[in-house]
């Protein structure tokens, strides 16, 4: 069961957790005893339910709980780290000493007594997961694998897993701020498996918001359904496109994957703070054809990247981060901020009270621009159309990056012909960002539920772009 | 963190775990707890960049509730919010359709291995940060030293070590535990291109003992050799050509061929080998296991993940596949016996001739040693991945190499398998050699 919202308020999570202002006073204390420029504690509650059908019968719920405190000292940009999953006070006290080893044994400061503060909530609930019943939980996931096998004949096998989780967070600051963030979570997937004579493939869907049962209207669940199983027959016909270098097609939505690989990482603060990423020199510069702005935003309601505050307890906000083709902001967590003399982003985050924040998306975008997309398909005499793909890398230094596309077609004089499948595609960042000659007027958010991996930490994000042209990348296909 | 958690008896809480599930109602039940101690510290600009201190206490918590069968976790271990996490997991499970398959093992299939792992260094000792400061110190001075002359941007250096302990307990009374010791020893160093690109490169070293780590000049003269070797790379022309596969990025490609052998993919019919069992699916050159009982091994084992006993594990015989990796579960879906769910140390046999021999007689091939992002499809055996490494000409590197991908077919691919070369890597769970592919299709410019 997931965790409902606190009543009451500002200040209900202090009950929830179990702990007083005067004993996270004590603890930031403790944690600036050595001299520490600042502080902040992380105190996280997290439940997770999630329900999965296999081999047509609903047969695995899991319930997941996390509960700890996350402190961490700064001392310039060094930064100590301790955490304890035992909130009574004196493991607390414990915890924060150990992180304010990192400061040297000056005389300590003393924290203000916290009072909390307004938090702007972009990720309203109308149906809490903590009122839905497992029962109505195994209808839901019954009904979309019914629908999977009603869709089309071909499909052989289904696989439905419906998560909700919700995080009850609460971020202390020595000056005397406190915040208090009520995060939910849903994530729906549906795998299929079809066959046709001796040809047979997997595919899915998955869509993921911070929402209640509400996302899952029954346009959502069609939705779901129709694109499992549409993109798993697709892949029956789908063969592999030529090798080589090509003009390339993303359709909108989910091909961000590229603005996420090949341009969000290198524009975290912290590559360029220390001086590791690609784009360290290039502020004010331009790196783009003057058709491409994009954003990282935080502020979309009830979208998977959405922050209400980010994990230093700075508001979510957008930054746009490329503007008519200039550099014009990395996204900055405080450290980074305080480097370059400018505010953070609200892009300081976290996977739990376990790491310390590092500068990560939210939703990563670009802004539609003057195309349609027919006509971005019908310029291009050879190349490749992508639509769906499954994951990317990047190496933020060298600029070289790769995704992996699950699902596309071969462009031949201007149309789309052979349905192709299965290819790694890979280019160098600012090389491809260059190369984006064209963009779509037609900028879609992607419903996915995409997770960033950076420095071992997993965070949710949302991205999403308009069809647009990069005028040549590598296909890894065959021949 | 405190003296209170720090004694607390695992299957203390194990015992206390089943008999509250057994209370509200479970049939059968396991209880997994895990205590762990993790300290790191980062350098970089000659000061520490992050200390970081980790005390982590959780449990899992498998239930059989009517023919019901479900998973939980919890770090939260108050005993009230520990009953009513119980109480919760037990009402959800009743929601189930039963699944006569999902049972725990049988008394009789548990069991453990008695071989002496010493996955444990006992010298290792919970608090001194000094060791380990000193430790990330002499690594990083060590590689600005050897890499004086070279255009490094920046040097980033780890040092770690941890010691973990777990205790599974069984509702019919089998239970047994663990403990094991990590060190480990990193760098990263950024270097600049005259054309504005940082490639970065890495050496790390991770054992269970701290005797076995390498010496901060090996990990240097490791990590220089490679962030060298990479400056100046570029995609070479798309083609066919021989690759040779360096021995810490086995892993990445032979992972393609353990994928479809998972007991749930084959029971899932997403299995491109569910019908090759005593066939050939590789060059009959080709050979491989699982071996769990390794000393101080990485990947070693007394008892699997559904607590039966572990045994050494042909996985390819001369080309022939010899086993999937069925768990108790999917065995009993399948109707067939289960082996182990999951690989523990996987081990090639090394060859006899070195990687400098073999690469002496192509004319042309490409050597891969790093990948960045693709993918692969169990069900139909294709993969696509990045990569990065050097064009050789016989035997002599010709240009570093970067945005390219390789791409096949698994079955294909093993099929052209020749040899392996005679430089097993023994610091991780995959102990492979370098290995050689012929006929690999490569895009590039």
């Amino acid at each position: 069961m997931s965790l409902a919202r606190p009543d009451g308020a500002p200040g209900a999570h202090f009950a929830h957790l179990g702990v007083s202002p005067r004993v996270l006073q004590r603890v930031m204390n403790a944690a600036l005893s050595r001299g520490g420029d600042d502080c902040d504690l992380f105190f996280q509650h997290t439940q997770s339910t999630s329900v999965a059908l296999s081999d047509r019968k609903v047969n695995q719920v899991g319930t997941h709980v996390d509960l700890g405190m996350g402190v961490r000292v700064v001392v310039g940009d060094q930064v100590g780290y301790a955490y304890s999953e035992d909130l009574r006070p004196d493991a607390l006290v414990a915890a924060a000493r150990a992180a304010a080893e990192i400061a040297q044994t000056t005389p300590g400061r003393t924290a203000a007594l916290p009072t909390a503060r307004d938090v702007i909530d972009r990720t309203p609930v109308k149906r809490p997961w903590p009122d839905v019943g497992i029962d109505e939980r195994v209808a839901m996931v019954r009904s979309w694998e019914q629908g999977a096998f009603s869709r089309d004949d071909r499909v052989q096998r289904v696989e439905a897993y419906l998560q909700d989780a919700a995080s009850i967070i609460m971020i202390v600051r020595p000056d005397g701020r406190l915040y208090e963030d009520y995060r939910p979570m849903t994530l729906g997937m549906l795998r299929c498996t079809a066959g046709k004579g001796e040809v047979r493939d997997s595919s899915g869907h998955n869509v993921a918001a911070r929402a209640g049962l509400e996302f899952y209207d029954p346009s959502r669940q069609d939705h779901l359904i129709q694109e499992a199983v549409d993109r798993t027959i697709f892949l029956l016909d789908a063969g592999k496109p030529p090798a080589g270098d090509m003009p390339v097609v993303l359709a909108a939505g989910p091909s961000a994957i590229l603005l996420h690989e090949a341009i969000g990482h290198g524009m975290e603060a912290d590559f360029n703070r220390k001086r590791t990423s690609i784009y360290a020199d290039k502020m004010g510069a331009r790196i783009a054809n003057e058709h491409v702005t994009i954003v990282d935003d935080g502020t979309i309601p009830n979208s998977r990247g959405a922050v209400n505050i980010d994990d230093e307890g700075n508001p979510g906000q957008c930054t746009t981060l490329v503007e008519g083709g200039i550099l014009r902001s990395y996204m900055h967590d405080e450290i980074s901020a305080k480097h370059y003399g400018v505010s953070p982003t609200g892009s300081g985050r976290r996977q739990s009270f376990r790491h310390a924040p590092l500068p990560r998306m939210r939703a990563t975008m670009m802004r539609s621009g003057p195309h349609a997309p027919e006509e971005i398909i019908k310029s291009v005499e050879h190349g490749l159309y992508c639509v769906s793909f499954q994951n990317g890398q990047v190496n933020i230094g060298a600029g070289d990056f790769s995704f992996y596309m699950r699902q596309g077609f071969l462009i031949e004089n201007g149309r789309l012909t052979r349905p192709v499948k299965d290819v790694n595609i890979i280019g160098n960042g600012p090389e491809a960002l260059a190369s984006i000659d064209m963009v779509g007027n037609d900028m879609k958010l992607d419903e996915g539920g995409w997770t960033c991996g950076k420095e071992g930490q997993s965070v949710a994000v949302s991205q999403g772009m308009p069809t647009v042209r990069v005028s040549s990348l590598t296909v890894g296909g065959v021949g | 963190m405190t003296s209170t958690r720090k004694t607390l008896d695992l299957n203390d809480v194990a015992d206390t775990i089943i008999v509250l599930a057994r209370e509200l109602g479970a049939d059968e039940v396991c209880a997994g707890l895990s205590s762990s101690s993790y300290s790191e510290i980062t350098r970089r600009d000659s000061q520490i960049e992050q200390a970081k201190e980790s005390r982590s206490l959780a449990a899992s918590v498998q239930l059989l509730v009517d023919d019901r069968f479900s998973t939980h976790s919890t770090s939260d271990l108050r005993s009230d919010a520990l009953r009513s996490f119980l109480e919760r997991a037990v009402a959800a499970t009743r929601y189930l359709e039963p699944d006569p398959d999902r049972r725990l093992p049988d008394r009789e299939e548990l069991g453990l291995t008695e071989v002496e792992l010493d996955l444990e260094d006992r010298t290792w000792e919970d608090g001194d940060p000094v060791p380990r400061r000193r430790r990330a110190e002499s690594i990083e001075q060590a590689v600005k030293t050897r890499m004086a002359d070279d255009p490094v941007r920046s040097i980033t250096a780890y040092a770690w070590d941890g010691r973990s302990e777990s205790a599974v307990a069984f509702s019919n009374g089998f239970r047994f535990s663990n403990t094991r010791t990590s060190f480990g020893m990193a760098a990263t160093v950024s270097l600049e291109e005259p054309d504005g690109r940082l490639p970065e490169s890495w050496g790390s070293c991770s054992m269970l003992h701290e005797d076995d780590l390498w010496t901060v000049d090996q990990l240097t003269d490791d990590l220089r050799t490679r962030a060298v070797a990479q400056l100046g790379s570029r995609p070479a022309k798309s083609g066919r050509y021989p690759m040779l596969l360096d021995r810490r990025v086995v892993s990445r490609v032979l992972g393609v061929l353990l994928a479809p052998l998972a007991g749930a993919t084959i029971y899932e019919q997403r299995s491109c080998l569910a019908d090759y069992l005593d066939k050939r699916i590789a060059s009959s050159t080709f050979s491989m296991w699982d071996d769990p009982l390794i000393p101080r091994g990485a990947g070693s084992r007394n008892a699997d993940g559904d607590g039966r006993p572990t045994a050494l594990r042909s996985i390819v015989e001369d080309g022939v596949l010899k086993t999937f990796f069925i768990d108790v579960y999917n065995g009993r879906r399948l109707k067939r016996s289960p082996t182990t769910g999951s690989a523990s140390n996987i081990v090639v046999p090394p060859g006899s001739r070195s990687v400098e021999e073999l690469a002496s007689e192509l004319p042309k091939a490409i050597l891969v040693d790093g990948f960045l992002g693709g993918n692969s499809n169990p069900t139909t055996g294709d993969f696509s991945f990045g990569i990065r490494g050097a064009l050789l000409e016989n035997g002599e590197r010709v240009a570093a190499v970067s945005e390219m991908n390789v791409s096949g077919n698994i079955l294909s691919l093993m099929e052209r398998y020749t040899t392996a070369a005679s430089d097993p890597w023994l610091l991780g769970s995959w102990r492979t050699p370098t290995l050689l592919f012929d006929d690999v299709q490569f895009s590039g410019t």
